[in-house]
């Protein structure tokens, strides 16, 4: 356990990146802010930052799309974890979204000054 | 050493008692080279009323057991039975002479088809939990043989704890479990390769079984 038990528990984030089939960059970023986010913000996510590269929609190319979440620490990420993990319109989407992608990945990570603090369990 | 493990799930709980002598005394007429049956804790997740899990010393004493001890788990009084039986795999005990604490089987079904290389690579990273979760006493990863159940079962992770607190803070809590290890299992993960359906059971030991 924490050494200071009072205080909020280290912020986790969950990042999704996920590169677009040529010309479906666009159409995936809206399917996925409005399939998948809703549910999401419902698990406990908190969608903090997106990103497109290259910053410009490609019809003949992939765009390569980055979701950046937070959590409230990793009681909240194992709530998110067994929620989503247990709901069939999520690994729905899922196969949809992979689908239409070239390739996807999602990670986890936090801040360099919280590794200690997440450890310490 | 070869091992077989079942978790039994009873029609009537209060039945568990009598059901764990008698697969005691069985295991003991067959040479069991050692022997865990116990009821399991609370927050076991498909992991029966009931964990039994047997070693021996050769591969027809554990058979001869298996047939054994299958009339016993096939009364009306046996729901269900998820189980395995395999050879040990590769294991680490940082405290051979634990004891009073918590023993913890997860039992997983990697997909069919699965590419070897994946499946030695979860298994690698899998391995290396108790470098990083100290928590983890004493463990053993190993490919199953045969199985019974939900599911076919391909491995059996078992690790030793001084306590629950043990499985249930450090283990579930450190990221390498969750932010490393936990990419094979979940659906949401590109990285999955297990099925989703798991059994994790624990109970009380009396001393180390790894």
């Amino acid at each position: 356990m924490t050494t200071d038990d009072t205080a909020a528990a280290p912020t986790v984030h969950a990042i999704d990146e996920i590169v677009a089939k040529p010309g479906e960059g666009k159409a995936l970023l809206d399917d996925y802010l409005a399939r998948y986010a809703p549910g999401a913000r419902a698990r406990g996510m908190v969608l903090e930052q997106i990103l497109v590269s290259p910053p410009m929609w490609l019809d003949d190319q992939s765009n390569t799309l980055v979701f950046r979440w937070s959590l409230a620490g990793a009681g909240a990420w194992w709530q998110m974890r067994f929620v989503g993990g247990n709901d069939p319109d999520v690994a729905a989407w899922w196969a949809d979204a992979d689908a239409r992608a070239v390739s996807r990945r999602r990670y986890f990570a936090s801040d360099p000054a919280d590794v200690e603090r997440h450890c310490d369990v | 050493m070869y091992k077989l493990t079942r978790l039994v799930t009873l029609t009537d709980s209060a039945s568990v008692s009598a059901l764990a002598d008698e697969i005691r005394v069985l295991a003991a007429a067959h040479s069991a080279y050692r022997q865990l049956v116990a009821p399991t804790h609370a927050g076991s997740h498909f992991g029966g009323d009931l964990l039994a899990h047997f070693s021996f010393d050769a591969e027809v004493q554990c058979s001869d057991f298996d047939a054994a001890l299958a009339p016993l788990l096939a009364t009306p009084a046996v729901a269900s039975v998820d189980g395995v039986s395999y050879q040990s795999g590769s294991g680490g005990r940082s405290d051979p002479g634990l004891a009073n604490g918590v023993y913890r089987v997860l039992l997983l079904s990697v997909d069919e088809g699965t590419d070897p290389a994946l499946v030695a690579h979860f298994e690698a990273e899998t391995r290396m939990m108790p470098h990083y979760i100290t928590a983890i006493r004493n463990w053993q990863l190993s490919r199953a043989d045969d199985a019974i159940g939900a599911r076919r079962w391909t491995h059996v992770w078992e690790q030793e704890y001084a306590d629950a607190g043990g499985l249930m803070g450090p283990y579930m809590m450190h990221p390498y479990h969750w932010a490393r290890i936990d990419r094979w299992f979940d659906p949401e993960c590109p990285d999955r390769i297990v099925d989703a359906r798991l059994c994790h059971s624990f109970c009380a030991m009396e001393a180390s079984v790894l």
